[in-house]
């Protein structure tokens, strides 16, 4: 029964990771035990196995001819990546170039897409005065074109030497272009309408009204009427 | 192995030259390393200088991604492990009978018998067999302590791992391949 306690030691004992009294217990069973002292014997000769030949296994150094063999595969190496870099280069170069036309393309595009009647259109108030420009956008536009403008600033401040652009909701187009054209005839005065748009805008002011309080006839004790409304 | 180093093809390695000839010089004792590393779990010379070849050439390559210089030994000791690893599925050979490592133990202590054991082809595959059957995470371990006798500081290093975790790792491997060979042992006559 102790042999068989023992036995299950003897691989951790041989291994160095049986505990000291443990190990120490071992070995004194074994100096009396015949079987186990050869057991454990026959552990430690396990070990020394296990160890060397695994040692066996790893030994050995690689040829003479390792590192010619290296060298050419790095230059095989380098060649191809090279080569299909090459190959793809066109390709890549044409892409670009596609993208740069597609890119120029876009830019160059109208501002407004015509086919959404919700997107407002654009008129270009060839030398209109600022102010008459301002007063040709409703209320609507000026939002839309604010948005628009935002979007649009960079180019915006970049073309400061052509007319300045204004957006009109999409259907007051002909409206705002006759609007200019009579701004521009002197028929209608811009400064005007500008001034007149201000006052517009201005907060409404909210005046006291003063009402006089409510007077309440008498009622007569017999009819319960107001004693005027009485007729004899 | 000494003209490896001088004999690079510079364009292939990087711009940087300085880059360059820092991996040449810790390129010049690192082919063994990994040679011996494949060995290891291929068992076959050829391929083991095959996949020995195959991690240079990649640490060659991404040396510059390496940030930590002082690492490269156990970077590519780990590459080797795993490119070898890769090599062994890809064929589908977890069983090898052509190893063809002939050189044994030589020291004459021992009794005739249990030398004549060892130095036989068979003691030598079922080793092979036994270590071939281990985890991955311990087969690495005790290649690396088979290697020029690493102790458990240099294979910690090597492996990228805490000392605890290879210390009873090594523990653990040793006690599955003592398990496995067991039976040799027993069938040997002692003497």
């Amino acid at each position: 029964m102790s042999c068989e306690k023992y036995s299950g030691w003897m691989t951790d004992a041989v291994l160095g990771e049986l505990r000291a009294e443990r190990e120490s217990e071992l070995l004194a069973h074994a100096t009396e035990c015949d079987s186990c002292r050869e057991s454990l014997g026959r552990a430690r000769q396990v070990r020394e196995f296990v160890d060397r030949g695994v040692e066996a296994l790893v030994a050995g150094e690689p040829s003479p001819q390792f590192s010619t063999h290296l060298r050419r595969r790095l230059a095989q190496k380098s060649e191809p990546q090279r080569s299909a870099w090459t190959a793809w280069a066109p390709v890549i170069a044409g892409a670009l170039a596609l993208a740069v036309v597609l890119a120029i393309m876009v830019a160059r595009r109208p501002v407004l897409n015509e086919s959404n009647p919700n997107i407002a259109s654009a008129v270009n108030l060839d030398s209109a005065p600022q102010g008459a420009a301002s007063v040709a956008g409703s209320r609507n536009a000026e939002r839309t074109a604010h948005t628009r403008d935002s979007r649009r600033r960079a180019q915006t401040r970049a073309t400061t030497t052509s007319p300045p652009e204004f957006i009109v909701p999409r259907g007051q187009l002909a409206a705002a272009a006759q609007l200019s054209a009579a701004i521009n005839s002197g028929r209608v005065d811009g400064n005007q309408l500008l001034a007149a748009q201000h006052e517009y805008e201005k907060p409404l002011e909210v005046h006291l009204i003063e009402i006089a309080p409510l007077e309440i006839p008498a009622l007569d004790e017999v009819t319960e009427k107001p004693a005027s409304l009485i007729q004899f | 192995m000494d003209g490896l180093a001088a004999g690079f093809p510079r364009s292939a390695v990087s711009r940087d030259e300085s880059l360059a000839r820092e991996f040449e010089q810790r390129l010049a004792d690192c082919p063994k390393l990994a040679y011996r590393v494949a060995l290891g779990v291929l068992h076959n010379t050829a391929e083991a200088e095959d996949v020995a070849q195959e991690a240079m050439l990649r640490a060659y390559c991404n040396f510059h991604r390496l940030r930590d210089r002082e690492r490269f030994r156990g970077w590519l000791v780990r590459m080797a492990f795993r490119l070898a690893l890769d090599r062994i599925r890809a064929k589908g050979r977890r069983e090898r009978r052509e190893h063809d490592v002939t050189r044994l133990l030589e020291e004459g202590q021992r009794e005739a018998n249990v030398e004549n054991l060892i130095a036989s082809r068979e003691f030598e595959r079922q080793v092979a067999q036994a270590l071939d059957a281990l985890p991955e995470k311990l087969r690495i371990v005790m290649v690396l302590a088979a290697i020029e006798g690493y102790n458990t500081r240099e294979v910690a290093k090597l492996a990228g791992l805490p000392e605890g975790t290879v210390k009873s790792r090594l523990f653990l491997a040793r006690k599955k391949l003592a398990e496995s060979l067991q039976c040799l042992v027993k069938n040997t006559p002692a003497g």
